[in-house]
């Protein structure tokens, strides 16, 4: 099979790091999700390179489970909690947009100094595409930072994590099928889980901002 | 047959034995009879390959090796069976041994209360972790055995999981042993960054070329861990506590042999770990505290009323002195005297054999004498000699063993002790001539307040009339704990009926350590004890003999002085009133007077209430009552000083506890931008 050109890679990883910056200026619960699905979807197409460069049935099952749980399962379950809690706007953050973007700009401007550099050593010719995923796992950090709902805040993990796994393919760093495999079904489990809490949350405090939850330490 | 004994499957064997007792006894748990006897028999059966194992090495000298390796490389779980090892595995498996049939009996008073499952899963799991301990060849393998240890016999003291106090002894034992362990880390780290291995024998190698301030640094830091392991003053404070806690088996196997895994390894330290002569102050540090630690230690017991914590502060002024004989060694090798070196070892090493029987006996006895009358205050006891006979003879012996009466074998290795240290006197000047006198004369009150505070256990415990209906129901302990007892009775007799022969052995295991060889050690028979030097020698015939010929002397005079009068049995006179357990003279008493002696180390805090029938003639007392306490000077001016301190850093750490999600993913995000920077502002 021919392989993936570079630009294509860039490209895949510029969608995933811009799904970050946008999951910070989206108002809307659902806009994030789609937000969320976009970027897991450009995450997938990552996998598919050496699921296609080497096939296996192991490579292939990975992919089809991680493909189902992010595209699939994980919308389900947040389309369904913003259906079920009437959480269109729910969106509320402790910095306002302006100052925001200032933060993201110089988290992205950070991980192209002399910090990062020893890091592109990782990278075989991909190294802008690994330092924009480094950019990502910080956005995705200072996403989680920033967001006072919790449904935010639960995308923003599900981020970080799209943005480790793209720096662990633009690094190099070989993951085994099966480990790929019990990491999705780790996922499907914290989002299960996750969901579940958060019902219980919206229960007992009509709210799932987690400013409100601080009667909980009461 | 050698060959297979010795062999990795022989040792697995043991292991192995441990295993299936440990798992075994936690699928009974249901069953709690045949949980007991199933954790308990294997036990017995691991010790028994134990000693034979053990023994097979000391008479072979082979030093078995091996390992296994992992797929963590810097991992190995590595065994080493040298003849240190081997004796330390001997003393482990025979304590673990007797306390395993004495367990047989003892388990049945928790019948209904407590989990046998867990007690058997936790008491094998215990006698394993201590056999890997020293038998671990490897620093990271050690430290994972180590561990096992102390968490298992954290679970063992806090088995009686509804007496409040317990859990409490638990958590301070739980504390300080990770403590002790925090320091055995840094001690190891050290040596790692000095050698680049983990391995034992590679340790061994590359830190005799180490910097002398690397080695003290060492040498320190594996005081102070495997210091709170042995207990030793001022690291002892978890001692008193945890050890009358456990069940008296295992309190045993705690006070009789886990301790002495701190001793084992300081040796090792000390000798194999740092090897070449070590500096003078390392041996006078370690005589030093042996010294206080011996003294202290059993002035704390002679204040004690709790039997087995009574038995816990011996362990420590035993603990002490094993530190005196080896500290007294460490300096004849700083000074290059190794024949004098190894008298002094030889006297640790069999101290430690000989503390572990007599230790685990009288906590046996503490045990059958506790089970029966349900308390562990000896002010509650009395007369029990009557209704325990057997077991009152075999408290007898331990009592003469600790006090170091002959011919039982604490008098030996004591006596071994004694000359080391007057060696030490005889041949050192100013500084180091003081220390071996504070050890000399530390020793020598040692002796005596353990004899004082024995007849004070003994006689309060077992003679005159029973002080609660409790002690007055009493019956002789079941057969399996008189037969443990027994065993260990004999054994403390035997061991000290043939001295000489045991202080041979023990020499031959000292001088396999490649720090004592060339020390030359004189031929001695078995009965006969002396000293390389000269200076002394005790015969166990010439001893006996003369106790003999007093004894017989003694009977000799009073049959002569009392013989052709009528002998008359009649009642006690009792001025007109009733004879009860209240006349007699109470344990407080009669540690009263020599409290009052040492009352600036002890801090007594005495308090007498006397009520009179006439308050203003106050000629006629209706009730008095003395309370004797004492201040912890070590809690009172070092732990809660330090825990107060502890406290209120907490308190300002706890600042940036704020309970928000956000704050704390912000510190992720914080320490891990810092670091990058720091990454990228290294050269």
């Amino acid at each position: 099979m021919r392989p993936i050109a570079p630009q294509t890679l860039l490209f895949l990883e510029i969608a995933i790091f811009s799904a970050a910056v946008f999951l910070h200026l989206t108002k809307k619960n659902s806009s994030a999700v789609r937000l969320y699905v976009a970027q897991s979807a450009a995450v997938s197409f990552l996998l598919m390179v050496p699921a296609f460069a080497e096939p296996s049935a192991l490579l292939l099952t990975a992919l089809v489970a991680t493909v189902a749980v992010k595209l699939l399962v994980a919308p389900y379950f947040f389309f369904g909690l913003i259906r079920r809690h009437r959480l269109r706007f729910s969106v509320s953050t402790y910095l306002n947009t302006p100052v925001t973007v200032l933060i993201i700009a110089a988290l992205a401007a950070f991980t192209q100094t002399e910090a990062f550099r020893p890091l592109t050593q990782l990278a075989a010719g991909g190294d802008r595409s690994l330092l924009l995923s480094v950019a990502t796992i910080m956005i995705s950090l200072f996403l989680i930072i920033n967001r006072k709902g919790a449904l935010s805040q639960m995308l923003g993990i599900l981020s970080l994590e799209n943005g480790i796994v793209s720096f662990a393919l633009f690094a190099g760093l070989e993951q085994s099928p099966g480990l790929q495999l019990g990491i999705t079904f780790n996922i499907l489990i914290w989002i299960i889980i996750a969901t579940v809490f958060i019902s219980m949350i919206y229960r007992q405090f009509g709210s799932l901002d987690v400013t409100a939850m601080k009667r909980l330490t009461e | 047959m050698t060959a297979l004994i010795l062999s990795p499957a022989g040792f697995s064997a043991i292991i192995a034995a441990f295993t299936v007792g440990a798992l075994g006894a936690l699928l009974l748990g249901r069953h709690e009879r045949a949980a007991g006897l199933w954790g308990n028999l294997w036990a017995a059966g691991g010790s028994l390959l134990g000693l034979l194992y053990s023994a097979t090495a000391l008479i072979t000298g082979d030093v078995p090796a091996f390992g296994v390796a992992t797929s963590f490389p810097l991992l190995s779980l590595s065994f080493r069976i040298d003849a240190l090892s081997a004796f330390f595995l001997l003393v482990i498996s025979l304590v673990a041994l007797v306390s395993a049939v004495y367990a047989l009996g003892y388990v049945r008073h928790y019948y209904g209360r407590y989990p046998l499952g867990s007690l058997g899963l936790f008491t094998n799991a215990f006698i394993a972790g201590m056999i890997l301990v020293v038998t671990a060849h490897h620093a990271l393998w050690f430290l994972i055995v180590w561990e096992l240890m102390s968490l298992t016999s954290y679970f063992l003291v806090i088995y009686e999981r509804r007496e409040p106090e317990n859990i409490q002894a638990g958590s301070l034992y739980f504390i300080m042993t990770h403590i002790g362990t925090a320091f055995i880390i840094l001690a190891f780290l050290l040596m790692y960054g000095a050698t680049g291995s983990f391995d034992f024998g590679a340790i061994g190698r590359g830190m005799a070329a180490a910097s002398p301030l690397l080695r003290d640094g060492v040498f320190l830091f594996a005081l102070i861990g495997f210091g709170a392991k042995a207990g030793i003053i001022p690291f002892h404070i978890w001692l008193p506590g945890a050890h009358p806690a456990a069940p008296s088996h295992v309190s045993a196997l705690m006070s009789g042999v886990m301790i002495k895994t701190g001793i084992y390894m300081l040796v090792r330290v000390c000798t194999d770990f740092l090897p070449g002569p070590p500096p003078l102050w390392w041996g006078l540090t370690i005589l030093g505290s042996g010294a206080v630690s011996s003294l202290l230690g059993v002035l704390y017991a002679l204040s004690e009323h709790d039997l087995k914590r009574l038995l816990a502060y011996h362990s420590i002024e035993n603990i002490g002195i094993i530190l005196m004989g080896f500290g007294s060694a460490l300096v004849f090798l700083s000074a290059g005297f190794t024949a004098l070196a190894l008298l002094g070892m030889i006297a640790a090493l069999f101290h430690t054999l000989n503390h572990a029987t007599f230790k685990a006996l009288l906590f046996f006895g503490a045990g059958a004498v506790i089970s029966q009358t349900h308390t562990r205050n000896i002010e509650e006891y009395g007369g029990l000699i009557r209704s325990m006979p057997q077991t009152a003879l075999f408290f007898l012996a331990g009592s003469l063993a600790i006090s170091a009466l002959p011919p039982f074998n604490g008098f030996f290795s004591e006596w071994m002790t004694f000359q080391a240290l007057f060696a030490g006197v005889g041949t050192f000047s100013l500084v180091t001539k003081a220390v071996f006198l504070l050890g000399v004369g530390s020793l020598a009150f040692t002796g005596g307040l353990a004899a004082a505070c024995f007849v004070k256990a003994f006689g309060v415990t077992f003679l005159a009339r029973p002080r609660s209906p409790e002690a007055g129901r009493a019956t002789e302990a079941p057969l399996s704990l008189r037969l443990a007892m027994a065993a260990l009775a004999l054994a403390t007799l035997l061991l000290g009926v043939i001295a000489g022969g045991v202080s041979r052995a023990v020499g031959a295991i000292v001088q396999a350590l490649p720090a004592f060889q060339g020390g030359a050690l004189q031929p001695a028979s078995y009965t006969l004890l002396r000293v390389d030097t000269g200076f002394a020698a005790v015969s166990l015939p010439a001893l006996t003999a003369v106790l003999v010929g007093v004894a017989a002397a003694v009977a000799g005079a009073v049959h002569l002085l009392t013989r052709g009068r009528r002998v008359t049995l009649g009642r006690t006179w009792d001025c007109g009133a009733d004879l009860t357990g209240r006349m007699e003279i109470t344990a407080t008493a009669f540690s009263r007077s020599i409290v009052t002696v040492f009352r600036g180390v002890l801090k007594p805090t005495g308090q007498t209430e006397i009520d009179y029938h006439d308050a203003r003639l106050r000629y006629f007392p209706k009730s008095g009552l003395v309370r004797l306490e004492f201040r912890d000077i070590w809690a009172q001016f070092f732990y809660q000083p330090l825990q107060k301190m502890t406290l209120g850093i907490a308190g300002q750490i706890k600042k940036i506890q704020v309970g928000n999600i956000n704050v704390y993913i912000g510190y992720i995000l914080v320490t891990l931008t810092f670091l990058l920077i720091m990454l990228a502002a290294r050269p």
